[in-house]
C-alpha cells in the first residue's frame, strides 16, 4: 500500500521499493467546475547539482522540451484543463540512466498563464503528485497538496534526491509567486 | 580525536578527548529560497541539577537570555534567517567553569513560531546540529535535521552530563512536536 507523505517528510525510494528503476511521475488536479479560463497546470522538472542550480538550459524538461539529454526522463504530454480521472500529466525517470553529477531532480507544477488568468493554486481543487513504480504499477509515495497557498503559481511539489548512495523522496509544497520566472531564476534557467 | 555518535550513544569526552575544556555546539541551516515566511532556528540550552530541572528560569539559556551558569554557558546570538555558510548559532561551554551543583546541560534546537508558519525541519535545507571541541574543532557528533527530523518542530540534540569525575556527551536525537513551550516546561522552566 502506498504511503502518503506530509509536507516537508521524506522516504527512502530504495528502502520502499528495492527494485525501483522506471519511475513514473504522476501529477493530477481537478478540472475548474466554476466558470472562467481553465485551470492549465504545467508539470516540469529540472535536473540539479551538488549547487542546486541546472547544468544547462537542457536540464530543464517541461511540454517545449519533452526529453533531457541523457534520455534519463521524459515528459509524456500537456494536459490544459485537468479534464479526466487518475494523472493528467506524466514524467517518466529512468534512475540508472541519471547522470551521476545530477544529485536532485525537482518537481514542479506551474500555472499557465496565471497572472493574466488571476490563478493561483488555492483555487486549484484536489492537486496531488505521486510516485509510481512503472515496471509493476504500483504506487510507491503519494503527496497530497490539501494546504491552502493563495499567492504561489509556481510550486516545487516535491524532490527525488541522492542520499548516501539512495534515492530519496521529499514532499516539498514550497512555491512562489513570481510563477515560472521566478523560480527558473532561483535553479539557473535564464528565460 | 572525533567520535561519530548515533542516536542513544555517548561517549565521555575526558577520555576520548584528554584536555577538552570547551565545545562548541553549533546549529546550521540554509536560508529559504522560496516565498514565505523565512525559516527560524533557534538554539538553547537547559542547565539542569541532579533532579534534571533548571535550579531556576536564569537556568534556561537561549536569545533572550544569552549566559548562564556563571559565564560557563554563552549564547553567541540569534540568527534569524539562515544567512551565511557554517554554523548560524553557536553556544560555547567552558566545562570547567560550570558550578558543581549543575550535573547536565541538555542542548535543544527549535523553530520559532513552527505551528503558525506551518513550518517543520523536514522544509528546511541542510538543517543540522552538531558538537565540537573547541580546541581543534573536531566533531564530535552531528544530526541531519531535514532527513532524520523531518516532521519535527523541536529537538533534543544531546546532553553533557557528569559521570563521577568525567564529562559525558550523549547524543539524545529526541523529537518533541510541541515545540518550545513543551521541551521548558518539561525541564521545570515557567514560560510564563
Amino acid at each position: 500500500m502506498a504511503l502518503t507523505l506530509s509536507k516537508g517528510q521524506n522516504l527512502s525510494l530504495t528502502k520502499t521499493d528495492p527494485g525501483l528503476n522506471n519511475v513514473l511521475i504522476g501529477l493530477g488536479w481537478d478540472p475548474r467546475v466554476t466558470d472562467g479560463s481553465e485551470f492549465d497546470l504545467d508539470a516540469s522538472v529540472f535536473l540539479l547539482g551538488d549547487n542546486g542550480k541546472v547544468r544547462s538550459s537542457a536540464d530543464f524538461i517541461f511540454y517545449n522540451q519533452m526529453k533531457s539529454a541523457c534520455g534519463s526522463v521524459e515528459h509524456t504530454g500537456d494536459n490544459r484543463t485537468g479534464e479526466g480521472e487518475g494523472d493528467d500529466e506524466q514524467l517518466k525517470v529512468d534512475l540508472s540512466k541519471v547522470p551521476a553529477d545530477v544529485t536532485k531532480i525537482a518537481i514542479t507544477v506551474t500555472i499557465h498563464d496565471a497572472q493574466p488568468r488571476g490563478q493561483s493554486f488555492g483555487q486549484v481543487d484536489n492537486a496531488f503528485i505521486r510516485i509510481v513504480n512503472d515496471a509493476t504499477g504500483a504506487e510507491v509515495v503519494r503527496y497530497d497538496l490539501s494546504e491552502d497557498y493563495s499567492t504561489e503559481s509556481a510550486m516545487i511539489f516535491a524532490d527525488l534526491y541522492r542520499h548516501n548512495g539512495e534515492w530519496k523522496f521529499k514532499a516539498v509544497g514550497q512555491g512562489y509567486a513570481g510563477g515560472l520566472k521566478a523560480m527558473c531564476d532561483q535553479y539557473g534557467i535564464a528565460i | 580525536m572525533a567520535v561519530s555518535l548515533s542516536k542513544g550513544g555517548n561517549v565521555s569526552l575526558s577520555k576520548e578527548a584528554p584536555g577538552l575544556t570547551a565545545v562548541v555546539v553549533g546549529l546550521g541551516w540554509d536560508a529559504r529560497v522560496t516565498d514565505g515566511k523565512d525559516f527560524d532556528l533557534d538554539a538553547s540550552v537547559f542547565i539542569t541539577g541532579e533532579d534534571g530541572k533548571v535550579r531556576s528560569d536564569a537556568d534556561f539559556v537561549f536569545y533572550n537570555n544569552k549566559t548562564g551558569a556563571d559565564g560557563a554557558v554563552e549564547h553567541q546570538g540569534d540568527n534569524r534567517t539562515g544567512e551565511g555558510d557554517g554554523d548560524d548559532e553557536q553556544v560555547k561551554i567552558d566545562l570547567s567553569k560550570v558550578p558543581a551543583d549543575v550535573k547536565k546541560l541538555v542542548f535543544a534546537v527549535t523553530i520559532h513560531e513552527a505551528d503558525d508558519r506551518g513550518q517543520n525541519f523536514g522544509q528546511v535545507s541542510n538543517a543540522f546540529m552538531r558538537v565540537i571541541n573547541q580546541a581543534g574543532e573536531a566533531e564530535l557528533a552531528r544530526y541531519d535535521l531535514s532527513e532524520d527530523y523531518s516532521t519535527e518542530t523541536a529537538l533534543v540534540f544531546g546532553e553533557l552530563y557528569r559521570h563521577g569525575d568525567e564529562w559525558k556527551f550523549k547524543a539524545v536525537g529526541a523529537g518533541f512536536a510541541g515545540g518550545l513551550n513543551a521541551l521548558a516546561a518539561s525541564h521545570g522552566v515557567n514560560m510564563g
